[in-house]
């Protein structure tokens, strides 16, 4: 069918830095189809220039409301690198624990306010206030014990940042840690199982459209990998963090201040759907029953099925604090101070597998421990020319919806991946009543 | 319970948008066991956390109203048309005009509600406060101390 079709959609607001898909078809040939990012210059590197080892994780958590835990974390691992700082094992414990918390809400909010409108096909959660109640306030049941985590072992209800460079300047009470454990599983747990009897019931709406793609994450010898391990492409297998710049590529295309990433292929996938295909065999039980009730089988070529393996992924973090709370409790906590005295200075990388994807901090410090060259690579920006190349192939194939149910059938693509778009900036715009 | 709730939300690196933020540190630099202040920074959906169970809360934040920058204006969520962004692409959509109307959909909005907007001058990536947004941050301290008299007032009465 040779056809014209001329989609824009601006996701107007007062800020820039909001997606626009761009589709242009003339005679039946797809000249365009992309998601265009308007984003502020990148101010990374400026930012962190000539700042101390103590206070680069905290000013990158304040990057963006939603990932502050990832960009803190993830900081915090490339200053140890740099600075030959060694963490004990209780340590690293806690931060999976962070690690934990944030993706559980980070996944749940994203199944619940943002895919499942969609599936429902009614425009956003607001109408499902009204009619799913009980839903709404699971998602926000959960959101607070995620939140509540994060406020006892990170410490922000009272002070800004207990995660240091070294270690925890404050260890969480057993007690606190204790009913974290007993909120996991008599509520989270619960909800967690009737999460995936809501997603299996709305599993029948989700698009079918596959395009294999490159799929890359983090892998960890002993564990599904969240927190540290080693870069794994489900095309050429693993490499070390420190070589990510071999994999992430940047480039500049014309409709994007955000640079594109590219690997062994035009485009790579990173996020839950990808930490999923390369591994998933290292999942438990639960989330493997959840996946196969949702309909997820190992390597899943369709996007949309993101928001599944996310609902999965959100199985796995419950259970596994309540295992990492355990081996805590085995160990017995211990009053320890962060080791901040540096055996080197130089340069340092850390990565983390964070909501959206595998995230890269890169720093190089001075022999004072301050900070002369700073690199930062997100998930959304590695995502760019997947979602491209997913529009490429999807737009032919339903060519013949009506123009509206196209430009759906995209935005529900582009909510898949939960792009960060708009970092940073949450203003409120306001028309009074006169 | 401390009787007063002050939420900040804003971004600490982008300009006038850390007045919530900021007025949160101001407000702490006197320990008051009558008044819970919360930097809810830039995850607006966390305000959600802090209504329930509370009679008075201040959330305090950098506004787009179309005036002068620097200008204060103190409303109540019924006063105004939020502009919702009724198709947010991601997550990062959800603002504080979302969280208040989900807030109001779930009734967890407390009988005394005030919204306290600033307008920015810029919002650009920048570590500081513009010159009217300073002077904006001193003025809108004063409003919470003298709401926080009030509601103490009323509390004892």
């Amino acid at each position: 069918m040779s056809r014209d079709l001329d989609i824009k959609v601006h996701h107007l607001t007062r800020v820039e830095g909001h997606g626009n898909i761009v589709v242009n078809m003339k005679d039946g040939v797809l000249e365009k189809a992309h998601l265009s990012i308007v984003e502020p210059p990148r101010f990374f590197e400026a930012m962190m220039k000539g700042r101390s080892f103590h206070e680069a994780a905290i000013i990158t958590s304040r990057i963006c409301g939603i990932c502050s835990l990832g960009h803190q974390l993830t900081s915090l691992v490339a200053t140890e690198d740099a600075l030959g700082l060694e963490i004990s094992e209780q340590t690293v414990l806690l931060r999976k624990l962070l690690i934990h918390g944030a993706t559980l809400q980070s996944n749940i909010l994203h199944a619940y306010f943002l895919a499942a409108p969609d599936f429902l096909n009614v425009g956003s959660v607001f109408p499902l206030i009204a009619t799913h109640k009980d839903v709404v306030l699971r998602a926000l049941r959960m959101k607070r014990l995620a939140n509540d985590i994060g406020d006892i072992v990170s410490g922000r209800a009272v002070h800004p940042i207990t995660p240091v460079p070294g270690g925890f300047s404050r260890i969480p009470e057993k007690a606190e840690l204790l009913e974290i454990k007993r909120r996991l599983l008599e509520e989270a747990l619960p909800d967690g199982l009737e999460t995936i009897e809501t997603m299996k019931a709305l599993a029948g709406a989700i698009p079918q459209f596959e395009r294999e793609t490159e799929y890359i994450s983090l892998k960890h010898p002993d564990e599904y990998a969240l927190y540290e391990g080693d870069i794994f492409s489900s095309d050429t297998g693993a490499l070390s963090v420190h070589n990510y710049l071999d994999v992430t590529n940047e480039f500049i295309v014309n409709h994007s201040t955000s640079k594109h990433a590219k690997y062994n292929r035009s485009s790579y996938f990173v996020g839950a759907l990808a930490r999923w295909n390369n591994n998933h065999a290292q999942l438990g039980e639960e989330a493997h029953a959840a996946a196969e009730a949702m309909g997820l089988k190992p390597n899943c070529f369709n996007p949309y099925m993101n928001t599944i393996a996310q609902v999965v992924e959100a199985v796995h973090c419950i259970l596994d604090s309540v295992r990492i709370i355990d081996r805590l409790m085995e160990m017995g906590l211990k009053n320890e101070k962060p080791n901040q005295t540096p055996t080197r200075y130089g340069r340092g990388i850390g990565s983390n597998e964070v909501p959206r994807g595998i995230l890269f901090h890169d720093y190089t410090y001075d022999n004072k421990g301050n900070i002369i060259k700073a690199n930062c690579i997100i998930p959304t920006g590695q995502n760019l020319a997947n979602i491209d190349d997913d529009m490429m192939k999807l737009v032919p194939e339903i060519i013949n919806k009506t123009k509206e149910e196209i430009t759906l059938n995209l935005e529900m693509l582009v909510r898949a991946y939960d792009p960060c778009i708009s970092c940073s900036v949450h203003m409120l715009e306001v028309d009074f009543i006169e | 319970m401390a009787t007063l709730t002050v939420i900040g939300v804003g971004s600490r690196l982008r300009g006038d948008d850390a007045i919530g933020p900021l007025l949160i540190d101001a407000l702490s630099r006197q320990t008051r066991s009558q008044i819970e202040l919360v930097d809810a920074g830039s995850d607006a959906l966390g305000i959600l956390e802090y209504l329930e169970g509370r009679e008075h809360v201040i959330v305090v934040d950098a506004c787009q109203m179309g005036r002068e920058p620097g200008s204060i204006v103190e409303f109540d969520s019924a006063q105004i048309d939020f502009v919702l962004k009724n198709d947010p692409i991601s997550l990062h959509g959800l603002g504080l005009a979302e969280s208040i109307k989900m807030a109001e959909s779930l009734h967890m909005i407390p009988e005394d509600l005030k919204i306290i907007g600033i307008e920015p001058e810029s919002i650009q990536f920048s570590g500081s406060l513009s010159i009217p947004v300073q002077r904006a941050l001193k003025m809108a301290v004063d409003i919470v101390e003298d709401k926080l008299n009030r509601v103490s007032q009323l509390a004892e009465a």
